[in-house]
């Protein structure tokens, strides 16, 4: 059978026992066990206990585990609860002023995380409740969570990126100065939308009402509740840009962090601890199920003949230089709709970057548009990661449905961002020029 | 066996990222010559590391027979071959790469490898011998130096590190340029100067340390005997003869390239080669043949290994 | 009782009591970890052990999570179809559906059993520097599985038993023990 048609059929199945309502880990894992049977037969399934086995293994990973243990507690203890407060008081006037606070924490986050995932479950459980309550729209607040939770893999450090580096032979130190002005970019145009749209249409992002406000009194008071929530922060980044702790290290130092925290507010209960305990299990395991059904799914794809395919799609691509960039960003869009970031690299890089290098292109920046759209694809329906881990954390009330359309705006926002990338690649290029 | 007509094509899952410059140079040589001798008869569909199996399964895949081919380092298969150890460098033994190759291919120790490989139906063909070398932040000028160093280590190499007084931590390849560059370790080990290079490694670390920390077959080809035997004859001997060439023209390649590589770093990055202080070697090498003994411990043929390689260094006038 | 929903109870406890002990690993793995940071930041003296028992208990701790999470829902899944059913389609709808589940953890059970008899044949170490047995963490991969294929063979009687109209299982006792967890 031709790798064309097996795509097709792969694909499809994915997308009907999705639609049917089995969950993705079982849909990534089941479909892989089928067609592996039929194009290398049984002994093949070894290769799925084989990816898990790996998954299990992956140091990085920790991290997810002690994040979200942080955020649970936090949450848990009210410090989040708050922060959110404080944000409210001081910026609950401006429309929209709360989702721009939670932008902010994301990008803070982003700098903490090197990984995808930790950030949106946290922040899911952090910022979700908090502007619910005070009348956000749900698509808004969904949407502004997703985004943000995947800038974790833009602004340094990043996992992705020195994967990219190491398959492609960029310089790590590079990739990482490159993605903070992109980084910057982002989040700019993000917010400069939500702004726009909350003054456009004040019910999706309320302001607080002028009696509400508080006076400056409580304002001040309000702003002891940051105290706690930077010095987490100073100890997380503090740890990683002092050469204290390695990133995945240092998340040990937000629970220690989270912990002080619990005791100054006199909340350093076991029972707090223990539920916080088990919801972090379960957040993380979900995650971690997902993960090693991906593996196993994109291991499959590749021994199908993956790469065959990406070698077919780039012949005869009409448009020149920027038509086979332009072709390829397409290609991977599409493939991070369904696969996981680190099996598209693998399927796709090895194909693309004699490419790129040949058409005099920068492999950085190439390396920026590429990250940008595996944020994307974490964010895209059917399978886009990120939206699962954020329903894994939502109110029951709130289904799959809003969170995929919650994502359609701040989709074409990075594909803009992308498309600025692309005119202006000093916005990528120029920072590790005076960096190396 | 497959009639002399039929193509066959062979599943390699590498344990070189695409950017190594082994991939190419190894994976792309083997695959090219093979295709060509055979007249595309026998087809090499190459995975990059970790693709469909995971660096330390890829022995047991091979010897299971669901890949046909794939690339190991000996430590990998260390629960399996208890030749492995001395095969993936016993600390300060060899100071040359052709002594290691000698007793490789000259002393018979590739066929013991090979033999004891046998067992798990695995045919096993060194990929090359090549030093191990590290980098470090600031140069090592004397002992207290040395002993005051965090180095990102692994394996067999941490535990001597470590004995010898540093302080030797591991840390995963995917954080090891944080790592040093951020200072929370101050020298590390990625195979030698291409190694480094590839890594970025130079970019954060500019002292590069001679003499090498071991010489060894630290790459192996592994090709399924199952799928060898499915072979016509011809198409065997194709394939043997392939891999025996390419232990030479590879070792030798290699060579050249890490001389051509740490030139490079030199002139463009500002690398400078820090040559340990004698008293630094002669401890160093001290402590390393007190673990040396370790490694024969593991069966019959790693005492007869392990005493072949004495024999060896005596004649040479190391021991 | 009959056996049925004893078995059902069973396993479903047997979930739970195993998820919520699991759980605690994470206090463990929060303290290796920053006494690795303590040992090499402060002593200069980094340990062999913590980040390599730290990555060995995480891989226990993901793979054991399986059942639990199937016990209490928290698989997520796509339920833009499933929303809009009656509880008994949805129960006929997650019954074929089941087979794909099955398919994948009764193939990852039976390699998983593979990989962990390989690997205690031989005791497995992991050759590193602290060079310490792995195969527990291998058993555990087809331990982890096999409570997941056990709470996913619950779940199946669940829905046979609301699809069909069944009476060993009714829907709302486990609602309601559901709402005291979480
Ligand atoms: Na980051
Ligand atoms: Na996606």
């Amino acid at each position: 059978m031709s790798i064309e048609l097996l795509t097709l059929l792969f694909f499809g199945s994915l997308l009907f026992f999705l639609l049917l309502g089995l969950p993705l880990a079982f849909v990534l894992g089941g479909v892989s066990v089928v067609f592996l049977y039929f194009t290398w037969g049984f002994d093949s399934f070894f290769m799925v206990a084989s990816q898990i086995w790996g998954t299990m293994g992956s140091f990085t990973l920790v991290a997810i585990p002690l994040f979200v243990f942080m955020a649970m507690v936090l949450e848990r203890t009210g410090v989040a609860k708050d922060l959110y407060r404080m944000m409210h008081l001081w910026f609950g006037g401006i429309r929209g002023g709360l989702a721009l606070g939670t932008l902010a924490i994301c990008a803070v986050f982003a700098a903490m995380v090197g990984i995808s995932g930790a950030a949106v479950v946290a922040m899911g459980t952090i910022a979700l409740p908090s502007m619910l309550e005070r009348g956000y729209d749900r698509k808004m607040a969904l949407g502004v969570i997703n985004t943000g939770g995947g800038w974790g893999i833009l602004i340094p450090p990043s996992i992705l990126m020195i994967l990219y580096a190491l398959i492609t032979g960029v310089s790590v130190g590079q990739m990482f100065a490159a993605g903070i002005m992109p980084g910057v970019l982002l989040m700019v145009l993000t917010a400069i939308y939500v702004l726009v749209r909350a003054h456009l249409q004040p019910h999706l992002a309320p302001a607080l009402p002028k009696e509400e406000r508080g006076t400056w009194g409580e304002k001040f008071r309000a702003l002891r509740a940051v105290l706690l929530p930077i010095g987490v922060v100073v100890m997380v980044l503090g740890s990683i840009i002092g050469g204290i702790t390695t990133p995945t290290e240092a998340a040990a130092m937000g629970v220690l962090g989270a912990l002080i925290s619990a005791a100054v507010y006199r909340q350093f209960k076991w029972s707090i601890m223990q539920e916080a305990a088990i919801r972090t299990f379960k957040l993380t395991g979900m995650i971690m199920w997902i993960l090693f059904a991906a593996h196993a799914f994109s291991a499959a794809y590749q021994s199908m003949g993956a790469q065959d395919l990406i070698e077919g799609l780039m012949q005869g691509i009409p448009g020149g230089a920027w038509g086979i960039i332009i072709a390829m960003m397409v290609i991977v869009f599409f493939l991070a709709m369904v696969l996981d970031p680190v099996g598209i690299m693998l399927i796709t890089l090895p194909v693309f970057m004699p490419i790129v290098k040949s058409l005099g292109f920068d492999p950085v920046w190439f390396g920026i548009l590429f990250v940008i759209n595996m944020e994307i694809g974490y964010m895209t329906p059917p399978f886009g990661f990120n939206l699962f881990y954020l329903k894994g954390v939502v109110p029951p009330g709130i289904t799959m449905k809003d969170i995929y359309t919650s994502v359609i705006p701040f989709v074409l926002i990075e594909i803009v961002a992308i498309g600025i990338i692309m005119a202006f690649p000093e916005i990528a290029t120029w920072l590790p020029g005076v960096f190396f | 066996p497959a009639s002399a007509q039929e193509t066959v094509t062979w599943k390699v899952q590498s344990h070189w990222p695409g950017s190594s410059s082994s991939y190419t140079d190894s994976l792309g040589r083997l695959k090219r010559v093979i295709e060509e001798r055979t007249d595309g008869r026998l087809k090499l569909q190459l995975f990059e590391a970790g693709a469909l199996f995971k660096a330390k399964d890829t022995f047991d895949a091979v010897s299971r027979g669901i890949l046909e081919m794939g690339t190991i380092s000996p430590s990998y298969a260390q629960d399996k071959m208890t030749l492995a150890g001395i095969a993936s460098g016993l600390p300060f033994a060899f100071r040359h790469v052709w002594e290691a190759a000698y007793f490789h291919q000259n002393m018979g120790f590739e066929q013991m490898l090979r033999d004891e490989a046998a067992k798990y139906g695995v045919y096993w063909a060194t990929d090359k011998v090549y030093p191990t070398e590290m980098v470090v932040k600031k140069p090592i000028k004397s002992w207290d130096d040395f002993t005051s160093l965090k180095i990102r280590s692994s394996g067999a190499l941490q535990t001597f590190l470590t004995e010898a007084g540093a302080a030797a931590s591991y840390i995963p390849g995917s954080e090891l340029y944080s790592a040093l560059d951020s200072g929370i370790v101050d020298g590390a080990h990625w195979g030698a100067a291409q190694g480094a290079y590839s890594m970025g490694l130079y970019e954060v670390a500019k002292y590069h340390v001679k003499p090498a920390l071991n010489i060894a077959g630290t790459d192996v080809i592994i090709v399924s005997q199952k799928a060898l035997d499915k072979l016509p004859e011809d198409m065997q001997k194709i394939v043997k003869q392939a891999l025996d060439e390419q232990f030479w023209v590879r070792t030798n390649e290699y060579q050249y390239k890490e001389r051509v590589t740490l030139a490079k770093a030199i002139a463009e990055q500002g690398v400078q080669i820090n040559t340990l202080p004698d008293d630094v070697q002669a401890k160093l090498v001290k402590t390393a043949q007190g673990m040396w003994d370790e490694e024969g411990k593991r069966s019959e043929e790693a005492k007869k290994a392990l005493g072949m390689l004495k024999e060896f260094l005596g004649n040479l006038g190391y021991l | 009782m009959g056996v049925l929903s004893a078995f059902m109870k069973g396993i479903t406890r047997l979930n739970d009591f195993v998820g919520r002990w699991i759980a605690l690993l994470v206090f463990v793995m929060f303290a290796f970890l920053l006494l690795e940071v303590g040992f090499r930041y402060l002593f200069n003296s980094p340990t062999v052990w913590t980040n390599e028992l730290t990555q060995l208990l995480f891989g226990v701790y993901a793979v054991m999570s399986g059942g639990y999470i199937m016990a209490h829902r928290g698989h997520v899944n796509v339920d833009l179809i499933h929303s809009h059913l009656a509880p008994r389609k949805r129960a006929f709808l997650d019954i074929i559906t089941s087979v794909v589940f099955f398919i994948f953890t009764l193939a990852l059970l039976w390699f998983g059993i593979d990989m962990a008899r390989d690997s205690m044949s031989s005791w497995e170490t992991s050759f590193s520097a602290w060079n310490p047995p792995i195969w527990p963490v291998k058993l555990a991969i087809p331990v982890g599985t096999g409570l997941l294929v056990l709470q996913g063979l619950v779940k199946l009687l669940e829905d046979i038993a609301i699809a069909f109209n069944l009476d060993y299982y009714r829907p709302s006792e486990q609602a309601e023990e559901e709402e005291e967890y979480l």
